[in-house]
């Protein structure tokens, strides 16, 4: 008789982590392309859209450059926040009440006009703070969920973007529910000439070069890692627990207003029901293929938004629906998480009759 | 003002019965020790599969069996990753989500809005004629009355059958049931597979019976409000149904409120039921510590390996 078993890894070699993230990109990546074929989209139209168009065509990496700043920004903060198990499923709401606050500096002209792109990026960012401090500090005081106190405010948010564009802050002379454009001098990131691309893609790189400095070289990353590995030791070693926790996640908030601010100052010029559908599992994703590591956050995005790039393509030209990709996105998680097993754990077989385990 | 409150609470059980159907899953789920977080993204499933067979066949008995299936299904995929697989409950249950999402807008897609024949409120032969009683206890579909009939045999079969004080062990200590002979694997597979099936048949509710259309994002939020509930309900089948009629009276204020004409901040009324989710969620905290059912091992993969 054979028995098989599952001896739990001491230790887990490098090159078996990398072999394993490999391998579940590789399976998530070949089964979103059945999918796809499934769907009809021939294997040529995938290489070509999903390959040549997103990533070495002039029109379309511009595009995918363009989606990669806001998703830059949220994959960063979601690395922040998940780095500490602190799961912030909100993301597109905080992103809204970034947006949301961005727009009110921008149509209430507030601040002098040379300032007020400054202005309108702080208040996205501390409206994004405001908006994950709530399910924060319920979690600290009362051990409140934060994955379902993050994901009610989502959907808050976006009532409340609804309330705005169908009540006062509705562009007048305007068919659609969209607020007043953003005036042309002082409130719109500029143009850097290739395509869509604009100014907020410094903003985007400054802050993952920020944020990699610190978590990666200051004593608050190392809080950061200490605290995310194994909070109670870190609590026993007299680490400043509840500080780090706090600091990072109102940091993660911060970024994912930025976010926001990004697409209404960059892209659209205005507040719209269309800005954040989609960033929170985005976000999750990439900070997962990156291993929550801040540098690799940004290949990672490029990659990401180059699916974006390709799913626009294929709204186009073949009529799939944006859930297509989240589909891939969806599988390609499933195949890394799942494969992950094989390099904790080492299947055995057994001879002889099934027996339990020896005790250790 | 009478009129609108017989209205309103007549209303209640509709909105009220998806909601529990979700929470008796979920509390199946989370008695074995599974957290599932996917449970947005299998009723999705449960609600798209539910109406696609309706509008083909035009029975809406075999679209709410079919939505029971597909929500098997997706909770099966879940249980496999999850207790075989041992890969973290909360990011499978958000990717369990996110697939859900993407399936039922690529497949559902060109079913969107076609009316369906769905599951109309029964005929009790006059019986809702009754002032005041009767068009809250005999102008209801039939699947809320099974929603209420499953509360019971929840109850029954978790805290008063073999199978049952099983599946609760394995959710208290799967170590020290693994000792007596339970199968903690299996139990907690099955477990999921079943929680799977409520949360099917209550998606199915949602496109079935609520709306008798299917609209992407038609879930709309219940199955986090669920996973809230369960919270709030402490884990037991009758506080579910407390807590899934005080959701299903502030998620039915709003369209009577609107249907009176009044002028009143309609998106900000609509807050109402996640603000509540939170509101319940503070509050079950806040007594947590002095009354709580909560599963010990809630959350965490079981692997006799792992034993220490």
């Amino acid at each position: 008789m054979h028995s098989w078993s599952l001896l739990p890894r001491q230790d887990v070699p490098a090159w078996l982590r990398v072999a394993s993230l490999a391998g579940g990109i590789g399976l998530g990546l070949a089964l979103g392309v059945v999918i796809l074929l499934a769907s009809g989209v021939g294997l040529g139209a995938i290489v070509q859209e999903f390959v040549l168009y997103s990533f070495t065509s002039s029109q379309g990496l511009a595009q995918t450059v363009t989606g990669a700043i806001p998703l830059l920004l949220v994959g960063l903060a979601s690395a922040v926040s998940l780095k500490l198990r602190f799961w912030n499923i909100g993301i597109d709401g905080q992103v809204w009440l970034g947006a949301i606050a961005a727009t009110g500096v921008a149509i209430a002209d507030i601040g002098p006009a040379e300032t007020r792109l400054w202005l309108m990026a702080a208040a996205a960012a501390l409206a994004g703070a405001v908006w994950i401090g709530v399910p924060m500090f319920l979690r600290l005081r009362l051990a409140v969920n934060e994955v379902i106190a993050t994901l009610m405010l989502t959907y808050v948010a976006f009532l409340l973007v609804q309330h705005l564009l169908y009540g006062d802050w509705r562009g007048s002379g305007i068919g659609f529910p969209v607020s007043e454009a953003f005036d042309e001098e002082g409130e719109r990131l500029a143009r850097l000439g290739w395509g869509h691309v604009h100014g907020g893609l410094w903003l985007s790189l400054a802050v993952a070069v920020g944020v990699a400095y610190l978590m990666q070289a200051t004593r608050f990353g190392f809080y950061l890692t200490a605290v995310g590995e194994n909070p109670r030791g870190a609590l026993a070693a007299g680490l400043p627990v509840t500080f780090t926790l706090i600091v990072a996640v109102l940091l993660a908030g911060g970024l994912c207003g930025l976010a926001g601010f990004s697409i209404v100052a960059g892209q659209e010029y205005r507040l719209t029901q269309y800005i954040a559908h989609g960033y929170t599992f985005s976000a999750i994703l990439v900070a997962f293929l990156a291993r929550f590591n801040p540098l690799a956050v940004i290949p990672v995005t490029v990659a990401v938004a180059g699916l974006f790039t390709a799913g626009d393509t294929l709204k186009t030209f073949y009529q799939l629906p944006q859930a297509t990709i989240l589909i891939v996105e969806s599988v390609i998680l499933f195949a890394v998480v799942t494969v992950d097993f094989l390099a904790r754990y080492r299947i055995v077989r057994r001879h002889g009759p099934a027996a339990e385990s020896p005790a250790p | 003002m009478i009129d609108f409150l017989i209205h309103w609470v007549a209303a209640m059980p509709g909105y009220a019965a998806p909601l529990l159907l979700a929470c008796l899953g979920l509390i199946i789920n989370e008695r074995a020790g599974v957290l599932n977080l996917g449970a947005e993204g299998i009723m999705a499933c449960g609600a798209m599969t539910g109406a696609i067979v309706s509008l083909e066949w035009q029975t809406p008995v075999t679209g709410w069996l079919c939505a029971i299936a597909a929500g098997a299904a997706m909770a099966a995929l879940f249980g496999l990753a999850t207790v075989y697989l041992r890969t973290n409950q909360v990011v499978t249950g958000l990717i369990v989500v996110a697939l859900g999402a993407g399936l039922t807008g690529l497949i559902g897609r060109t079913y969107i809005s076609d009316p369906l024949a769905g599951f109309d409120p029964l005929d009790w032969g006059g019986l809702a004629a009754i002032p005041v009683l009767g068009p809250i206890l005999f102008a209801q579909n039939a699947l809320t009355y099974v929603a209420l009939a499953a509360t019971v045999a929840v109850w029954f079969v978790l805290f008063r059958s073999v199978a049952g004080l099983r599946l609760r062990a394995v959710g208290e200590d799967p170590a020290t049931a693994d000792a007596a002979g339970v199968h903690v694997l299996l139990v907690r597979f099955a477990a999921v597979v079943v929680g799977g099936c409520f949360l099917g048949a209550a998606g199915g509710y949602l496109s079935l019976a609520s709306s008798q259309i299917w609209v992407e994002g038609m879930v709309a939020g219940r199955g986090w409000i669920a996973i809230g509930l369960v919270i709030f309900a402490r884990w037991r089948p009758g506080l579910a149904v407390m807590g899934a009629v005080l959701f299903g009276a502030i998620e039915a204020l709003v369209p009577r409120v609107q249907a009176t004409g009044a002028d009143v901040p309609i998106y900000l009324m609509m807050m109402l039921p996640y603000l509540a989710t939170l509101g319940v969620l503070v509050v079950a905290n806040m007594r947590r510590n002095r009354l709580t059912d909560e599963p010990a091992n809630l959350g965490r993969p079981y692997a006799r390996q792992d034993r220490h």
